[in-house]
């Protein structure tokens, strides 16, 4: 297996993941009226929740303070759409193989896809929040960084990541139906500790380098650094998270195809 | 010759864990170095032989006695325990009708999809669809979502999608007995047509099916192959078989009324 491997199964089976995506997001909102339109007013009527209570009901964060009460809810909404799209993906990932049982036993379906239609279905939503956040941005600042356009280059390394994160959590779920029960009671307490309702600068300087070791907090940071700050990510950090995140792909994908033809007996 | 062997299996044996507990499972994954946590039941020992191009090869059995395990083994979709098999050029099997069909999606779109999982290209697909709609005769409920179909119709498309799927080898486990009749009919006549180029692999106790298509037959009976020669013999065979255990049985339960 070379490091390209899972890039070369994915455009072999491009077709098939294209098709599958199509029917996810085609059956996601039909037989409703407002149809896609909910998309947008899920991650509108969150902003505007934070935005409202923030400024009304609980304190701001020290970090936040001199930005003000509209920026402080962009940061959290920045988090938010990182954290959702993780933990969408954490909460499904576990059940997709039983929820493909059929398939998989009874066609030649290869089950590694449905990583990849898991994470780009979860994205296409995360976009779209990623839209809302753009427009409000405009709104009340009148400008968008242009550290806006590296964005690019911390979000494939974060879609790799959760790929892998996928394939792990898809592979271990199918001998146990208790990972998605692990996953319901650890994700949130996950949230926590990822800072999302603060900064990384809120948290006491000798347990900085701890909350370091949360991939998706250093995915939370950089993102608010091109989105929001005009910064560019420390570079550190930004190797180390954009490494760490290539071996779990590259290690979760093995794992799954070495595990692969087993599945089918256990689910 | 040897150029021409599109399917072989080489002492393919399938066993599959049986255990005792649900947590067990886990285990043997953590532990399985040091500790086994099951008992291994095998389903398939020692099944060998080979299918040339353009032979049409039935297999017959009782119910549980593998034939299922071996199509699966011979599609990809599951790992033989020992032995080995090697498949040439693209295979379309139809193991279950509808398997992964979207009731929310039209018949359309998941004629789409059954193609692709099939490993069609879209645009493949898309050149085939009128065809598809007309070989399933589900007229214009073909742009309707498949909730709307009874299960004649989603069953006649599925069939429509594998026939359309430019196979090189066709593997068939008895989805031949659902729709009506003239369909059904539609079907044999489909794989009659399919059986003058392409090769064919399909279980069935349609015997007559199997007696007027097939070159030769496999009997698979517990596990292992009990008989492999043309389809005349082994058909035979099996009736022998089949008949005198129901006589058996008749006998027995004729003197279980008598006795008691």
């Amino acid at each position: 297996m070379t490091p390209l491997t899972p890039f070369e199964n994915a455009w072999h089976y491009r077709e098939l993941i294209r098709a599958v995506v199509r029917r996810e997001l085609a059956v996601r909102f039909r037989g409703s009226i407002l149809g896609w339109l909910w998309a947008i007013f899920g991650p509108l009527v969150m902003l505007s929740a934070y935005t409202v209570i923030f400024s009304n009901a609980v304190g701001v964060p020290a970090s936040a303070k001199q930005g003000g009460v509209g920026s402080y809810a962009l940061s959290i909404f920045t988090g938010l759409i990182v954290f959702n799209l993780f933990s969408e993906l954490a909460y499904r990932s576990p059940g997709l193989l039983h929820e493909h049982a059929a398939v998989i036993k009874k066609s030649i379906f290869p089950s590694e896809t449905l990583a990849w239609t898991a994470a780009i279905r979860a994205s296409v939503y995360a976009l779209i929040s990623l839209a809302v956040l753009f427009v409000f941005e405009l709104a009340l600042t009148f400008w968008l960084p242009p550290t806006c356009l590296l964005l690019p280059f911390v979000v494939v390394p974060f879609f790799l990541f959760l790929l892998g994160i996928s394939w792990f959590l898809m592979a271990l779920g199918s001998f146990t139906r208790d990972v998605a029960y692990l996953m319901i009671s650890i994700v949130p307490v996950f949230m926590f500790a990822t800072p999302i309702f603060y900064s990384i600068e809120d948290v006491p300087p000798h347990l900085r380098f701890y909350v370091h070791f949360n991939p998706i907090g250093n995915y939370v940071e950089m993102i608010r650094d091109v989105v929001l700050f005009n910064r560019f990510p420390d570079a550190l950090l930004y190797l180390g998270t954009v490494g760490g995140s290539l071996l779990v792909f590259f290690f979760s994908y093995r794992f799954f195809m070495q595990y692969k033809a087993v599945f089918v007996d256990v689910i | 010759m040897s150029s021409d062997l599109v399917i072989s299996c080489d002492g393919v044996g399938k066993a599959f864990q049986l255990y005792m507990r649900r947590n067990d499972q886990l285990k043997q994954a953590i532990f399985g170095h040091w500790k086994q946590f099951y008992r291994q039941h095998w389903v398939l020992r020692d099944v060998s032989f080979k299918v040339h191009r353009g032979e049409k090869v039935g297999i017959i059995g009782r119910n549980g006695a593998g034939k299922t395990t071996l199509l699966q083994i011979i599609c990809g979709i599951t790992r033989p325990t020992q032995g080995n098999v090697n498949v040439v050029g693209r295979v379309a099997p139809i193991l279950a009708l509808g398997a992964g069909f979207d009731l929310e999606l039209t018949g359309r779109e998941n004629a789409l999809i059954g193609g692709a999982i099939l490993g069609m290209r879209r645009a493949a697909v898309e050149a085939r669809l009128d065809a598809i709609a007309a070989f399933a005769e589900i007229g214009d409920f073909f742009y309707q979502p498949l909730k709307m179909y009874s299960t004649g119709m989603a069953a006649r498309l599925a069939f429509a999608v594998c026939a359309h799927a430019d196979a090189d080898i066709l593997i068939i486990d008895e989805a031949l007995s659902v729709g009506d009749a003239a369909f059904a009919a539609k079907c044999d006549a489909f794989i009659k047509e399919f059986a003058t180029q392409g090769t064919i692999l399909v279980v069935s106790h349609d015997l007559e099916l199997l007696a007027t298509v097939c070159d030769r037959v496999i009997w698979i009976e517990d596990g292992a192959v009990r008989k492999l020669g043309t389809a005349e013999h082994v058909i035979a065979d099996y009736r022998k078989s089949v008949e005198g255990r129901a006589a058996a049985k008749a006998l027995l339960l004729k003197r279980a009324a008598a006795s008691s």
